[in-house]
């Protein structure tokens, strides 16, 4: 689909990842940074209303977080207890390929609302799938414009309609 | 209490409700990849619109309940179940099928999951005002220690890795944690950005976390397999005799009542239970050699369990206040979504509507016969719909459930980055179902927290001082060390069991 000549030799890549390692490192490094950021995210309040700091729940989490992170690292490293996943791309690609064709439909839903965001990506995505059928296009466009009248007339909720109507 | 209850849980409403939870419990159960969970999430939002939350709960409920057995559906006429409560009942479902015999299977299944439910429903009814009795005196000191319990227990039973669950846990908490403190009215790590600054709210999240990521797997695979579609076994028309009933009652009792106090205990869950009465029957059958090769015995011990636990999941749900698997903690989530918090408390203050919850259970399983009887056959021509009817659907309805959670676009934003975070969580091997539970209990969690810290000064010792608090987070350890062993040990032997199974059945094909 939308992988170049030049990106379709990286991409044709298997991976192993070591997920222990990976993990610990990943988590440890957010749970780092948002401690670090804590005194400028998390203000203490003007004035003492006699309640307990808002920073020690978030801070304790991510104590624990930080300290669990470092667990998975020497699991990892020194008691070489790993679990390893294989990423393949072949394998993932379709699934990368949806999440960002969803992103796509909500930046879509914004701008030209639920039905025509509908329209739009589910086309995309039933290609994609490879449906040759008409009949399935046109079954999605009803349940889309079915759906926007559901909530709008039962549960009155109003899905975006657009910024153009 | 209990005849208040009575009269509130007759009403037209709520017996449509039940209806249209079964209903749609069957299908997303019987569609293998698609859980429970994420049948309840998507019937959350339009619960947002009902006026009693009692209805909004047993709606959710009777999705719990129809998915139970709408999981054995597929088990027996596919061989792939549909959720994985419904493994065991593979294990004889399909071989009977293959005989043809397709109705009798899935008659036993209906029957014993009826039994079975029933059974537990009546438990929960039993028990519940009892415990609450017990657990009157918890303060919030209690309740805080409890969430500890219930999010450590949950992160040592899910997934492989306990650090990774706890991780997990934690994120939950965490993400909870963002924007607009309700007791401070500090904002917290919101990086200046107004989509955070309200917080992320529970449904968007929920929905990506669980809804999206599963349909977007079960797309990824359509797409990888070409949209090929197994086979499916016929139905027939010859259905269960009356001695054929009778002979697996037994099976049925055994596995209620195992699976009943299995599913009592916080961290077990259903998927677990199953396992444990299908070799408890096979142990305890007179004829122990028919298991595996279609015995009706084994089909109604492992559909009896997978439907007891959703009453005696209940319980502690109820009672305590904590969750006992994924699908309570969504549970948890809705109760929270409509301003209950669960515990002995709603049984003194809010009696009439626990009691209305607990009877909505049991009329769910009631209703559950008829309503299988008639639309099993047409559940079960779903599973071979083509699944690019299904998944358009289920994505457009999570889309504007999320939506409809605050009418707020930004819920569709928060939504698609945790869709984002819930994949990279996938690739990392890290088990979502903490953080969700994690998420959820922080707003109960912190509420404690803050009542307790304000009436003992800010004396954070207290959590260990007050003796029942104490005895609490001591049982946390205690109880996730011995858990964790013993789902170790249960796992293994599953695994031995379903590997036993798969060349019994192996053999049967060549034969």
């Amino acid at each position: 689909m939308g992988s170049t000549h030049f990106l379709k030799g990286w991409f044709n890549m298997k991976f192993k990842i070591k997920t222990n390692l990976w993990s610990g490192i990943i988590m440890g490094a957010i749970s780092l940074l948002m401690l670090i950021l804590m005194p400028y995210q998390v203000r203490v309040p003007a004035y003492d209303s006699g309640a307990p700091s808002p920073r020690i729940i978030p801070g304790v989490c991510l104590v624990i977080m930080l300290v669990f992170s470092l667990v998975l690292i020497f699991q990892s490293l020194v008691l070489k207890k790993e679990k390893i996943v294989e990423f393949d791309w072949e394998k993932e690609k379709p699934a990368i390929l949806l999440i960002a064709l969803l992103c796509a439909y909500v930046a879509l839903m914004i701008t030209v609302g639920f039905i025509a965001a509908s329209a739009i990506i589910f086309i995309i995505i039933l290609a994609y799938c490879g449906e040759r059928k008409p009949f399935i296009y046109i079954f999605v466009i009803a349940v889309a414009i079915g759906i926007y009248f559901l909530f709008k007339m039962v549960f009155n909720v109003s899905l975006p309609s657009g910024m153009f109507f | 209490m209990i005849l208040e209850a009575l009269a509130q849980v007759f009403t037209l409403s709520n017996m449509l409700m039940i209806f249209i939870g079964l209903v749609v419990g069957m299908i997303i159960g019987c569609v293998p990849g698609l859980s429970v969970m994420l049948g309840i999430i998507l019937m959350l939002p339009i619960t947002y619109q009902m006026h009693d939350p009692a209805t909004a709960i047993i709606l959710l409920l009777a999705v719990y309940v129809g998915g139970m057995y709408g999981g054995s559906i597929s088990a027996i006429t596919l061989n792939t179940p549909g959720t994985n409560s419904a493994i065991a009942t593979t294990f004889d479902g399909y071989p009977l099928a293959k005989k043809g015999k397709v109705k009798k299977a899935l008659d036993t299944s209906l029957f014993a999951s009826v039994c079975g439910g029933l059974i537990s429903a009546i438990l929960l009814l039993v028990c519940a005002s009892f415990i609450t009795k017990l657990v009157a005196g918890f303060t919030s000191v209690e309740y805080f220690s409890m969430g500890i319990l219930g999010i450590s227990l949950i992160a040592g039973v899910s997934g492989n890795s306990l650090p990774k669950s706890i991780i997990s846990g934690m994120l939950g908490l965490l993400m909870a944690c963002i924007g607009m403190d309700a007791v401070t009215g500090v904002t917290r790590y919101s990086f200046g950005t107004s989509v955070l600054k309200y917080g992320i709210d529970l449904l968007p999240a929920m929905i990506a976390l669980i809804a999206l990521t599963q349909v977007v797997q079960k797309l990824r695979d359509f797409r990888l397999s070409g949209g090929k579609l197994d086979d499916a076994n016929k139905i027939d028309r010859e259905g269960i005799t009356r001695k054929e009933r009778r002979s697996i009652i037994p099976a049925i009792l055994r596995s209620s009542a195992v699976a009943s106090i299995l599913g009592a205990m916080p961290g077990v869950g259903g998927g677990v239970a199953q396992f444990l009465c299908y070799s408890e029957a096979r142990r305890t059958s007179k004829h122990p050699e028919e298991f595996g090769k279609g015995s009706l015995e084994g089909i109604a011990a492992a559909e009896s369990s997978n439907n007891a636990v959703v009453g005696s999941a209940m319980i502690p749900l109820l009672t305590l206040g904590i969750p006992g698997d994924g699908v309570t903690a969504l549970l948890l989530g809705a109760f929270v979504l409509h301003g209950i918090t669960p515990g002995p408390t709603m049984f003194t203050k809010q009696g009439v509507m626990a009691y209305t919850i607990i009877l909505g259970c049991l009329i769910a399983n009631i209703l559950l016969f008829p309503i299988g009887l008639a639309m099993t056959r047409g559940v079960a021509k779903i599973v071979e719909v083509r699944y690019t009817y299904l998944a358009p659907v289920i994505i457009m309805f999570c889309f504007a459930g999320s939506f409809a959670a605050t009418g707020n676009t930004k819920e569709l934003i928060l939504c698609a980055a945790c869709l984002i975070f819930s994949y990279i969580l996938t690739i990392l091997d890290i088990d979502n179902t903490p953080l969700m539970l994690g998420m959820i209990l922080e707003d109960i969690m912190e509420k404690n927290f803050v009542t307790a810290s304000m009436a003992y000064d800010r004396d954070y010792t207290i959590f260990f001082r007050r003796p029942i608090s104490l005895v609490i987070l001591i049982l946390t350890i205690l109880l996730l060390v011995s858990l964790m062993k013993m789902n170790k040990k249960i796992e293994a032997l599953n695994q031995k069991q379903i590997e036993e199974m798969k060349k019994e059945h192996e053999q049967q094909d060549v034969a």
